[in-house]
């Protein structure tokens, strides 16, 4: 990471702190490639890109923490330690049970696309992301309308959104499968 | 979901944000903390022999000590909230000044209360009830550093948590010092001490589970 480079990312977040849209999606560009080679050295390849996915939403949360006068590097490298620590702890708490032999191998899509399966795995989301998920991806509401309908910012919609389908898809994942 | 999904996500409809800022955070924290002296001053909490206590070194002892172990704790725990500035410094800081008070109890206790029971000198009625209101007072400052923790982006969580509980409790002991009648070394160091201790653990164990980001 050179420190012009470092510096233009300073300057265009302290543009999306003002809500320049382009100057941010600009910027999330460069950190995801900073971010992949960052947890890449550090966690196995099956959880790099959730950790970065993770951390863009951080730092997408937490931007308001960033001061416009200070260096960008420290700022992100911080929040990206924090999100490599979390997820160290995360994986350190996770069971490793040893797969049985019989397991099956089929792919669970059949499951997913069942409306009434897939109504049921929703119920099991928190009701914030039960109702984002509902709204945007199932009704075809836009996250402004969602956002309108349920009181949640656009923001948070979108995170729900995010982190809702990410918990389905764990849930899918750890599901038997003569479910 | 794709990463780029995502950042397209992120990015559309992106609206400005108000800057934390560590010094506003400071200067509120501080605003409260005088508005609850003040209230607990104004509601006639405050020992009658005020004058002559004011005579004694464990007075100043106590208001130095408390009032010094306040400001850094909470100062450190405010920048903390800044992802790229760690506690740990604030915290050995505390620490130190902790140790020091100890000292300097030690000192003040062996020239005027050496020779008493020690049970005795505890009193523990007295005690509990000191120790109650202790942790009561410290409540609105440990909710205020809470709100602000969690708005900001502690990435030392648990030694941040710590910073708030020990602040939260020196400032709660700061404002029951002044209605409190004993100058007895030995009795601020347990009472005082287990407070702080408790609060302080209390702080570590369970802000980190509320303020997750």
């Amino acid at each position: 990471m050179r420190k012009d480079e470092t510096d233009q990312w300073g300057a265009w977040m302290a543009a999306a702190q003002g809500g320049h849209g382009g100057a941010y999606r600009r910027l999330l560009g460069e950190l995801r490639q900073w971010l992949l080679r960052y947890f890449a050295r550090r966690l196995p390849p099956g959880q790099v890109e959730d950790a970065v996915q993770e951390t863009l939403i951080a730092l997408h949360e937490k931007r308001h923490t960033y001061d416009p006068a200070r260096p960008f590097r420290p700022w992100l490298a911080a929040v990206a330690r924090y999100k490599w620590i979390d997820r160290l702890r995360a994986m350190g708490r996770e069971r490793t049970d040893e797969l049985p032999d019989t397991i099956g191998i089929e792919d669970h899509e059949s499951d997913v696309t069942s409306a009434v399966l897939l109504r049921d795995l929703i119920a099991r989301l928190k009701p914030a992301q039960q109702q984002a998920i509902r709204l945007v991806k199932l009704d075809g509401y836009s996250v402004e309308e969602a956002s309108a309908r349920t009181g949640q910012s656009p923001s948070l919609v979108k995170v729900n959104i995010h982190r809702g389908l990410k918990q389905l898809a764990a849930i899918v994942g750890q599901s038997p499968d003569d479910e | 979901m794709t990463s780029e999904y995502l950042l397209d996500e992120l990015a559309s409809g992106l609206t400005p944000v108000r800057l934390r800022s560590a010094r506003r955070d400071g200067m509120m924290v501080g605003a409260l903390a005088l508005i609850e002296l003040a209230l607990f001053l104004m509601m006639g909490f405050h020992r009658p022999d005020m004058a002559h206590a004011m005579a004694e070194p464990s007075f100043w002892w106590k208001l130095v000590t408390l009032g010094l172990l306040a400001i850094v704790a909470v100062a450190t725990a405010v920048r903390s909230f800044d992802p790229a500035i760690a506690p740990h410094r604030g915290l050995r800081w505390a620490a130190w000044l902790g140790g020091s008070a100890l000292l300097v109890g030690w000192g003040i206790d062996a020239t005027h209360h050496a020779s008493a029971p020690l049970l005795a000198r505890l009193e523990w009625r007295a005690g509990v009830g000191c120790l109650f209101a202790m942790v009561l007072l410290s409540l609105p400052m440990l909710i205020a550093l809470t709100v602000l923790m969690r708005r900001g982006a502690p990435a030392h969580r648990r030694e941040s948590a710590l910073a708030v509980g020990l602040g939260a409790a020196a400032w709660g002991a700061f404002v029951f010092f002044f209605c409190c009648g004993h100058d007895d070394p030995l009795y601020i160091v347990f009472w005082y001490g287990l407070g702080c201790v408790l609060t302080a653990l209390a702080g570590r164990a369970l802000l980190p589970l509320v303020t997750r980001w």
